[in-house]
């Protein structure tokens, strides 16, 4: 097996009243692409700061390449590159001189790397930082967490705010990452964001993690979305007893539902009858993610 | 709700400027008290000290009137420079009004909801007026109720009263439409505040010279008009009236202005948005050094503050000659002897006394408004965005620190060689070497200030400048009222302004120095331990 970028033992941080993560622990290998899926207020970004060091875990330990997020801060920031979820502001400065002036914190980062990003991402970096749109906002931070080539990098819902095209790009971005042997982390409560790049999901639930599978294992779940339509009247009641269909929602000649199982009830159910288009489509994350929150 | 929130946002100001009024009401009164002695001979030899002092504050102060009784000692002491507190706080609130709410993100909320323009600018200019109206009541209240068996008329204090608030809202008005000419809070503030000051100034330098009309454009001249305390509760109309007058002008400006300006930009036109249009990083070096980046941010804040402060101690030099003079000119034997034995009937400590006191004051009042800009990086994420670069704690604080300590050399040594250009002018010889050296010892203070407001700040952020504002007053009373009150010497070096002492005019006071150096570094590591402990953002 890879050695291991993050490893996260019984990682606790107690805000109280039921809020912040519990018992936290995550193996994620070298080379990764590890989704971290959650609702808003799952504990996703106060995981990320506790890896990131910015806050202190209440008990356990996190490890980011064998050195501690706490105690060894300096040395782990060296590998990782950080995207946060809330963006920092930074007033009157222009984009050119943010990643100035980051870069001369890290020290090890290449103008034409910046470049190549701000090109990829179209964004001028000439402007005033208080005039950039979110989306604006956005590429910059993703340019500070990619500028450097870090071995991982921490994505906090990195495509907030970017459109389609930009985020197929930040897709690319990565692609090439991984390529290139990078490790990536990326929490978001947005399912198909993980859906284009991940090799494995974690999904966190009101503090605790709920499962972690590969991603085809998720989605592979026997479960279809299914739309039936119907030259005459839809066999409502026959429709009802079929086992493993849920969601069951009837307009005029036309049933959807929820199949969870085999195909073959179903198929029993509607015998007889003039369909007339039937289509049945593997379940989009949301929907599997939906399940483990019912 | 909108008033709710405009409450709610002025509540650290209320309590701020209510303790700073009512401990300063009180304290003058009582030590009043305390010093002016009971007897006709005992008055009158306290008004002969008064006025001595008197004419040589002249640059910040009234001219004392009826200095035998209170009414004319808290009018002289306390209200002639209150007023100044009063117009900062005019100033720092006045600019958020008009552009703090907006950066946020806030007005665009509230617009959003359906409130008017108008009538959100309105609320936050009644609730403003309301809360100075409720703190100059209750420091008004206070001195009533510590005045003892001095005469003093509740109708007197109420006059002075409506005389403050007058100002207080000229102020405030002035901050509004400064406000609305520039895009950041801190631009606003920080020209609000000069101006201010300029103005204070202007009004300090007409009471020893004729400047003319000019002294007409500071609020300050117009309220200084005025004497209620001690004319039996007259305002001058024309003084109170032009007050009045100006405020409700600017305010309406502020108003319309912000009413008719696009959110997030200025009301002066050619301030397009323009870009460089560029995909590459800053090719200035500057910005990829420690100190030197963040200072390089801070460039055009330092240079301000650089330009007003040699300006201040050009124009109190400039007058040094005038004062001294007319000092020991004076008619009475005694106020001579005093001079002589103060040493302030020889230019060179005169030039000590004014410029190092306004120096050591002003530049805690820089450390402040860094601190507040420390604690901000914490709330608006940039100080995680530091940290997630490979620094330490270590290197953040010290950094600033730094920074801050060059920023105040710079702006020291600029004001030191104009104060020995200067008084080279007025043909008063000052001793290079102590020049130098008292305006080195000038950055223990920031020091100092600039450490407990990081150990501050990396503890509760958002009570750092509180916190530090409270140690700035704490000080300046400590200094002001130990000699009236006779209080022993360990209190007097309760005061940092105390400890860094005066250097210009006296034996260097090391053990004081030392003592400031001593609390900046303690507090700098515990800083370092606070920073490292919380969890940031928090």
């Amino acid at each position: 097996m890879k050695d291991l970028a993050i490893e996260t033992k019984d990682l606790t941080k107690d805000y109280g009243n039921g809020r912040g993560i519990f018992d936290l622990g995550l193996r994620i290998a070298e080379g990764e692409v590890f989704g971290f899926l959650g609702p808003n207020g799952a504990g996703k970004t106060t995981t990320i700061r506790l890896l990131m060091g910015l806050i202190h875990a209440t008990r356990g330990s996190a490890r980011i390449f064998g050195l501690d997020c706490d105690h060894d801060a300096v040395a782990v920031k060296r590998k990782v590159g950080y995207c946060p979820g809330e963006l920092p502001q930074f007033g009157g400065w222009r984009g050119s001189e943010v990643v100035a002036y980051v870069a001369g914190l890290r020290g090890d980062v290449k103008d034409a790397a910046i470049t190549a990003f701000a090109e990829r991402l179209d964004l001028d970096l000439g402007r005033k930082y208080r005039e950039y749109s979110h989306g604006n906002k956005q590429k910059l931070a993703l340019i500070l967490a990619f500028m450097h080539q870090p071995e991982l990098v921490i994505l906090d819902e990195p495509t907030t705010g970017l459109d389609p095209l930009v985020q197929q790009e930040f897709y690319g971005i990565v692609r090439d990452a991984r390529t290139r042997g990078a490790t990536i982390f990326i929490s978001s409560h947005v399912l198909s964001e993980v859906e284009h790049v991940c090799d494995r999901v974690g999904i966190v639930r009101e503090g605790h993690l709920a499962t972690v599978s590969p991603l085809e294992d998720l989605v592979g779940m026997r479960a279809f979305r299914v739309e039936i339509d119907f030259a005459d009247d839809v066999p409502v009641d026959r429709l009802k007893r079929v086992e493993g269909l849920d969601q069951l929602v009837v307009t005029d000649h036309r049933a959807t539902g929820l199949l969870r199982g085999t195909f073959e009830p179903l198929m029993a159910a509607v015998a007889g009858t003039r369909v007339v288009g039937f289509t049945s489509r593997e379940p989009s994350l949301e929907e599997i993610f939906l399940t483990y929150y019912r | 709700m909108l008033i709710r929130i405009a409450l709610k946002q002025q509540t650290v100001g209320l309590i701020a400027l209510a303790l700073a009024g009512v401990l300063g009401g009180v304290l003058n009164a009582l030590a009043f008290i305390q010093i002016a002695g009971t007897t006709p001979a005992e008055r009158a030899a306290f008004a002969q000290q008064m006025t001595l002092l008197g004419a040589q504050l002249s640059y910040m102060l009234p001219v004392p009137v009826r200095i035998d009784t209170l009414s004319g000692y808290l009018e002289w002491r306390l209200f002639g420079f209150i007023v100044l507190v009063f117009a900062i706080w005019a100033a720092i609130s006045g600019s958020g009004s008009g552009r703090g709410d907006e950066e946020r993100g806030l007005v665009e909320q509230w617009l959003a909801a359906g409130v008017g323009r108008a009538r959100y600018l309105i609320t936050r200019v009644a609730v403003f007026a309301a809360i100075a109206t409720v703190v100059i009541g209750a420091m008004q209240l206070s001195i009533f109720l510590s005045a003892g068996g001095e005469p003093l008329s509740a109708g007197e204090l109420f006059a002075m009263g409506v005389n403050l608030l007058a100002a207080t809202l000229c102020c405030y008005g002035i901050a509004l439409v400064i406000a609305q000419l520039v895009t950041t809070r801190r631009a606003a503030g920080g020209i609000a505040a000069g101006l201010l000051i300029a103005l204070f100034l202007i009004n300090g330098a007409g009471r020893t010279a004729d400047i003319g009309g000019v002294r007409w454009l500071s609020p300050f001249y117009l309220f200084e008009r005025s004497r209620p305390l001690t004319e039996g509760g007259a305002l001058d109309p024309v003084g109170i009236g032009t007050l009045l007058g100006a405020g409700v002008v600017l305010l309406a400006i502020g108003v319309v202005t912000f009413a008719r300006r696009d959110l997030g930009g200025t009301a002066l036109p050619g301030t397009s948005r323009e870009s460089r249009g560029t995909r590459s990083p800053s090719r200035d070096p500057l910005l990829r050094l420690p100190v030197l980046g963040p200072l390089r941010q801070q460039r055009i804040w330092v240079a301000a503050w650089l330009v007003g402060f040699v300006a201040l101690s050009a124009s109190l030099i400039s007058i040094t000659r005038t004062i001294v003079d007319s000092l020991t000119s004076s008619e009475v034997p005694f106020m001579r002897a005093y001079f002589e034995r103060a040493g302030l009937s020889v230019y060179d400590s005169f030039v000590g006394v004014i410029w190092l006191s306004t120096a050591t004051l002003l530049l805690s009042v820089y450390a402040i408004i860094q601190v507040a800009s420390w604690s901000a990086d914490d709330a608006e994420g940039r100080l995680a965005t530091i940290l997630s670069a490979p620094v330490s704690h270590t290197r953040v604080i010290l950094e600033r620190l730094a920074t801050l300590l060059v920023a105040v050399g710079l702006i020291t040594a600029a004001s030191s060689v104009a104060v020995y250009i200067v008084a080279a002018g007025q043909a008063i010889t000052l001793d290079g070497g102590r020049v130098a050296l008292a305006a080195a010892l000038l950055l223990t203070i920031p020091f100092a200030f600039g450490a407990i407001g990081q150990f501050v700040s990396a503890s509760r952020p958002r009570m750092a400048v509180v916190a530090l504002s409270a140690v700035a007053v704490f000080s300046y009373f400590i200094q002001q009222f130990v000699p009236l009150f006779g209080w022993p010497d360990w209190v007097a070096n309760l005061s940092l302004y105390t400890l860094y002492g005066t250097p210009m005019s006296g034996d260097i006071k090391w053990a004081g120095v030392a003592g400031l150096v001593g609390i900046g570094s303690v507090a700098t590591a515990a800083s370092l331990v606070a920073l490292r402990r919380r969890d940031v953002g928090a």
